[in-house]
């Protein structure tokens, strides 16, 4: 294929995607720079250096506490959706009556929009006096709770591994797939127990399709969003503020371009680090081809 | 005996297993067709005469509707864009892949990977300026860039699967690359050209940070409208319930209708 066609066919693509995503991230950094608040235009846009850097960084005590609540609430909801997804996954691998139908429902919910999965988590379920968890737990003799009060974190990892148990599921059950069945059969004919042969043979032939749905489902869950907003608006208090909500706030309510532009910096530099661990593993385990 | 015995426990386990995930949306589906007063009884009402009213009166709600026509709009022409700009990339890739191939790919997984909180202070005093912020047309080029990656390296994929001598047989026969690409190649791949577009439609149908914080009430989608029932009508939930069913339904039956080539797009193509 000749250069000029190449280029007319791959360009345009390119061009977009710069002028959508990397020039606005290079504005970003520049806004991070400067003092300037949207709704005092008469104190217009000055040049301050890495002042906004050294207030998020070392001064705003939310700052730091929205980091945290996002490595908390990302770390509980990638491994508790990774557990579910692979009993899941094993569960609908075996050969049953309706497997096609039970499939496709175990997957319904990671379809669910992060709105509506709030809104169905906050009221129908979780809500301490008509919800239906509410009536399950003081059936069997529990205390009434109101989780997204008393354990708002608890809360938020409970509807998002929900959505993404699904995620999970999916990939492991590719896995499985690819894993020979009589593999699997031929350790249980050499006696060894359903534990055994898991912890033998699927786990460490599943390795790959782990770790590529682990570190997909980080980058994807770090920027959960609509569930926060919807089901605790970042509360009680800072409790559920994560990163990207907390820049929400900063730019919706604080209308401060220059501080919230370094806290997107800074959400920035800690997704591409694990971002770039995700490309690593993902061109040593599944080559890119070049065919 | 044991044998069959732990065979049929272990379908038992899964069938319950999926009832209990899949019963969050069959209880919104149930409150969608409850009264106001039999959506909160306590405790929870499983039979009842069911009632159409909640559905009748979002889908006659012209608020209602009009989220909805916004969200039709901006997927489907994000999607649209989206193919217009991504296949003649993916096809290139694909077919005619270089030394660059590796690193162009990994340059625009890159820019999927990148939060959005990134780069949406710009964007939002952009959009003002230039008066695209709560517009349809703003939102069809946001969610284009959203759909680009996706379709890039799915059709990719796609595209390299084309036996090369069904392209080669074309070129000696004089075609030139706009003829190999419609006549030959995009025939070659409907299925995945089906399947990409499925799945751009769900994640633009969804999508939330974008649309809250770049659209008001002119061009907000259903998401939007659907967040709104925490404020103003959160004790409605028969309301909200028949809302919700009505806006997941489109993307349940993209979703199972891909349901096959899911895996592929989730993880980029990495995972046939």
């Amino acid at each position: 294929m000749a250069r000029s066609t190449r280029l007319l066919l791959i360009a345009p693509a390119i061009v977009y995607l710069a002028a959508l995503t990397q020039a606005p991230f290079v504005l970003t950094l520049w806004y991070s720079f400067q003092k300037w608040i949207l709704t005092s235009p008469e104190l217009g846009v000055t040049f301050v250096g890495f002042e906004n850097y050294a207030y998020t960084i070392f001064q705003d005590v939310t700052f730091r506490t929205a980091v945290l609540n996002l490595v908390l609430i990302t770390a509980g909801i990638v491994v508790f959706s990774l557990v579910f997804g692979m009993a899941f996954a094993l569960l609908l691998h075996r050969k049953f009556p309706g497997q096609g139908i039970a499939r496709s429902l175990a997957i319904a919910p990671f379809f669910v929009m992060p709105t509506v999965n709030a809104v169905v988590w906050k009221n129908l379920l979780l809500n301490p006096v008509f919800g239906f968890v509410s009536y399950f737990t003081t059936h069997i003799g529990l205390p009434r709770v109101d989780i997204l009060a008393q354990f708002p974190k608890l809360g938020i990892i409970t509807m998002a591994v929900w959505q993404w148990t699904p995620f999970m599921m999916l990939i492991l059950l590719a896995g499985l797939q690819s894993v020979p069945d009589d593999i699997r059969e031929a350790a249980k004919v050499d006696g060894a127990d359903a534990w055994e042969e898991f912890r033998g043979i699927t786990l460490p032939l599943l390795g790959p399709f782990i770790e590529l749905s682990v570190l997909l489902a980080t980058i994807y869950v770090l920027q959960l969003f609509g569930e926060i907003f919807v089901a605790t608006q970042g509360g009680p208090g800072s409790a559920t503020t994560t990163l990207p909500y907390y820049v929400y706030q900063t730019i919706s309510q604080g209308n401060d371009v220059g501080t919230s532009s370094a806290q997107g910096v800074c959400a920035v530099i800690i997704a591409s680090v694990i971002a770039t661990f995700l490309l690593r593993l993902l061109s040593r385990t599944f080559k890119v081809s070049k065919a | 005996m044991t044998f069959r015995l732990r065979e049929i426990g272990l379908t038992a386990l899964t069938y319950l297993a999926v009832v209990a995930i899949f019963f969050p949306i069959l209880w919104t589906l149930l409150a969608g067709f409850k009264t106001e007063g039999t959506a909160v009884a306590q405790p929870p009402v499983l039979f009842f005469l069911p009632t159409f009213d909640n559905f009748r009166e979002a889908l006659t709600n012209a608020g209602y509707l009009g989220f909805f026509v916004n969200s039709v709009i901006i997927s489907v022409g994000s999607t649209l864009v989206a193919f217009i700009l991504g296949i003649p990339a993916a096809f290139a890739l694909g077919l005619f892949p270089t030394e660059k191939t590796a690193g162009t790919l990994s340059w625009v997984l890159s820019t999927k990977m990148m939060p959005a909180v990134g780069v949406i202070i710009p964007l939002i005093i952009i959009f003002k300026q230039i008066g695209l912020f709560d517009t349809i047309a703003g939102m069809v080029v946001l969610y284009t860039a959203i759909n680009l990656p996706l379709v890039i390296w799915m059709m990719r994929s796609f595209f390299a699967e084309i036996p090369k001598d069904l392209i080669e047989a074309a070129r000696i026969d004089g075609a030139d690359t706009l003829r190999v690409l419609l006549g030959v190649a995009i025939p070659f791949v409907t299925p995945g050209l089906a399947a990409t577009g499925l799945l751009c439609l769900i994640f633009s149908w969804n999508e939330f940070f974008l649309v809250v914080n770049l659209a008001g009430p002119h061009a907000s989608t259903l998401p939007v409208y659907i967040a709104g029932f925490m404020t103003s009508e959160g004790l409605f939930w028969a309301k909200m319930s028949a809302a919700s069913t009505l806006a997941v339904i489109p993307v349940f039956i993209a979703g199972w209708a891909a349901q096959r080539s899911l895996v592929r797009g989730l993880t980029m193509g990495a995972v046939k």
